[in-house]
């Protein structure tokens, strides 16, 4: 299998690394809009890949798009290869996508150790949902690691409603690896994190990869630039430029689409 | 529904180290045999005293609590409002009827032929009323059974709007032992057992990953899919079992009185099983079965003093909406966690 090589290729083979999550001429249009019009890239294995843009660039569409939340008017999405395009979120989930939503969207009305669980539970073999949950050893193995992980293990019986926001912006990540996705899609998983946070999220989110390819949309330039291996920068629904965090950085069309003003 | 959660979790047992299996129980769990030794006990008063007419009164309030569990399987557990769950159970006590009638005294006989009937019936009412949310999902169970019992009231074969009489009382047998439905106290106690299996078997699977799913398509369905669960499987699979589990209260119907009629179907019969899972507290089985109780018998009593008993279970249901948010079950649970919380807190 190709995710069995994925997995082990060294973090150290910068060049040449497979392409887990490939986006070509990716597009779609609500009503006369162009969301997004003819993206596409790809994003190696083990690598963090950072989707950047001004508001309305389409960053937050594009990830609806891979992740089928929306259905793409034209394109294609490939995962390690395979045509994923227009699959719906539970079957890509099955394939190895996860994602997270910039907005928080959890179950709040549920413990923050049974929001993991729940999310877990796709480890499991499908009869054990007939099971009592004791018998899901694996899923509630998961969940404890993830409680341990984030740093909510004295939150776990706690409703993931009554979390502070940082806490809530962790418990989203989580429960988006709790599938232990290959690909992983991260919509500003800093949003509103306090600078302290904001920190340790992106030490986490490089811990992450290696084992995982990680497709990121940011607002913190200097968090993308520090974390990234490749960049991704849209504007008005298009791709605008793509390269090394250096080579983007020193690129005038971004400067003027993105970092503006200055 | 934020209140039904919060009696979930009073009802999580969580993943809790292996405790001794009494003090695991949930509280809700507490409740449920609280209510059935009372339940033992009353027939046992009955017995003493002959008096059939409670006793099948009691009997009459367990099978409509069969149909207040099924609406409670989609209400309370799912998040999904059916306004049309009395179509399965007028389609379990017609086939029901019909069997016993027509086919063959056998009550195992009519109750697998009610549960097929309803299990088809849930299917292909699951698949359309499921391609719709919210409102429109209520209107569509809604009209299916309207749709339904204006059939039935219309076919002659069916008895049109008398419905079928004449249904023979039948010997229920269970291996070398057998009971006669004729017998109000055997016939209490039969379906007082089907009840009890019932709640124990609905109670298992909604805590079993199955019904936390559901309980998470209820907290916010649009994210269920990211996590690799089909939502719309997982919502037809459960108003197929709500559907069973209608069908098969509906199948005892007959058992009890001898007829049906289409009045099984209409309405009334699930609006009113609405109002008795929300009297009784949303998302916990065993409230369903105890406002179920307590309606049947204030329709009973007020309905001996004045023909306006509907005005008094109206006033009944908006008191309960207003004042308990929880229902019956909420307001004991309360009661119950702070008396255990003071005993715990005492040396």
């Amino acid at each position: 299998m190709t995710a069995a090589s994925l997995k082990t290729t060294p973090i150290t083979a910068t060049a040449g690394n497979a392409c887990a999550l490939g986006v070509r001429d990716l597009s779609v249009n609500f009503g006369g809009l162009q969301a997004v019009a003819g993206v596409g890239f790809e994003a190696a294995a083990g690598r963090i890949t950072s989707v950047i843009g001004p508001n309305g660039a389409g960053k937050s569409t594009l990830f609806n798009l891979i992740s089928g939340a929306i259905r793409p008017t034209g394109g294609r999405v490939t995962l390690d290869g395979v045509d994923v395009t227009g699959r719906s979120p539970d079957r890509l989930l099955a394939a190895g996508l996860a994602r997270s939503f910039q907005i928080t969207n959890l179950f709040f009305e549920l413990p923050v150790l049974e929001n993991l669980r729940i999310a877990a539970q796709v480890l499991e073999r499908p009869w054990h949902a007939l099971r009592p949950v004791g018998h899901s050893r694996r899923a509630l193995a998961k969940a404890d690691a993830l409680l341990e992980r984030f740093g909510l293990s004295a939150k776990a019986r706690e409703l993931a409603g009554n979390l502070s926001h940082g806490e809530q912006r962790r418990l989203e990540i989580a429960v988006a690896l709790a599938a232990e996705p290959r690909v992983l899609l991260l919509d500003e998983p800093t949003q509103g994190m306090s600078h302290g946070d904001t920190a340790d999220t992106g030490a986490l989110i490089r811990s992450l990869a290696g084992d995982l390819t990680v497709l990121l949309i940011e607002h913190d330039i200097g968090l993308v630039m520090s974390l990234s291996d490749h960049v991704v920068v849209m504007a008005q629904g298009r791709k605008i430029a793509e390269g090394p965090p250096a080579v983007v950085r020193a690129d005038l069309a971004v400067q003027a689409a993105y970092f503006g003003h200055g | 529904m934020p209140e039904a959660t919060t009696l979930r979790t009073l009802s999580d047992p969580g993943h809790a180290g292996p405790a001794s299996r009494l003090s695991r129980l949930a509280p809700v769990h507490w409740l449920a045999l609280i209510f059935l030794v009372a339940a033992l006990g009353f027939a046992a008063v009955a017995w003493a005293t002959g008096n059939g007419f409670y006793l099948r009164l009691a009997t009459e309030a367990l099978i409509f609590a069969g149909l207040a569990m099924s609406v409670d399987l989609l209400l309370g557990y799912t998040g999904l409002l059916s306004l049309g769950q009395a179509l399965y159970f007028g389609l379990g006590a017609y086939v029901s009827a019909l069997v016993l009638r027509d086919v063959a005294p056998s009550f195992w006989l009519a109750m697998a032929a009610a549960l097929l009937a309803g299990g088809m019936a849930g299917l292909i009412g699951g698949v359309i009323a499921n391609r719709v949310k919210g409102v429109y999902f209520a209107l569509i169970t809604f009209g299916l059974a309207q749709v339904a019992a204006k059939t039935v009231y219309n076919t002659r074969a069916l008895g049109a709007s008398d419905g079928l009489i004449g249904i023979p009382q039948i010997r229920v047998g269970f291996g070398p032992v057998s009971l006669d439905t004729a017998d109000p106290l055997s016939f209490f106690l039969l379906v007082l057992g089907l009840t009890v299996t019932a709640y124990a078997g609905l109670s298992y699977l909604m805590d079993a990953p199955f019904g936390r799913t559901l309980a998470a398509i209820r907290a916010n369905e649009k994210r269920v899919p990211f996590l690799g669960f089909n939502a719309w499987r997982y919502k037809l699979a459960v108003y197929v079992l709500a559907a069973c589990v209608a069908a098969l209260a509906g199948a005892l119907y007959p058992m009890l009185r001898g007829f049906v009629s289409p009045e099984l179907m209409f309405f009334e019969t699930s609006g009113n099983a609405v109002i008795t899972v929300i009297v009784g507290g949303v998302g916990t089985l065993v409230g369903p079965v105890m406002g179920s109780l307590l309606l049947t018998a204030l329709r009973s009593v007020v309905g001996s003093w004045t023909e306006h008993h509907l005005i008094v279970v109206g006033v009944i249901f908006m008191l309960s909406v207003i004042f308990l948010r929880k229902g019956l079950v909420g307001a004991l649970l309360a009661r119950l966690s702070r008396r255990g919380e003071a005993g715990r807190t005492a040396p």
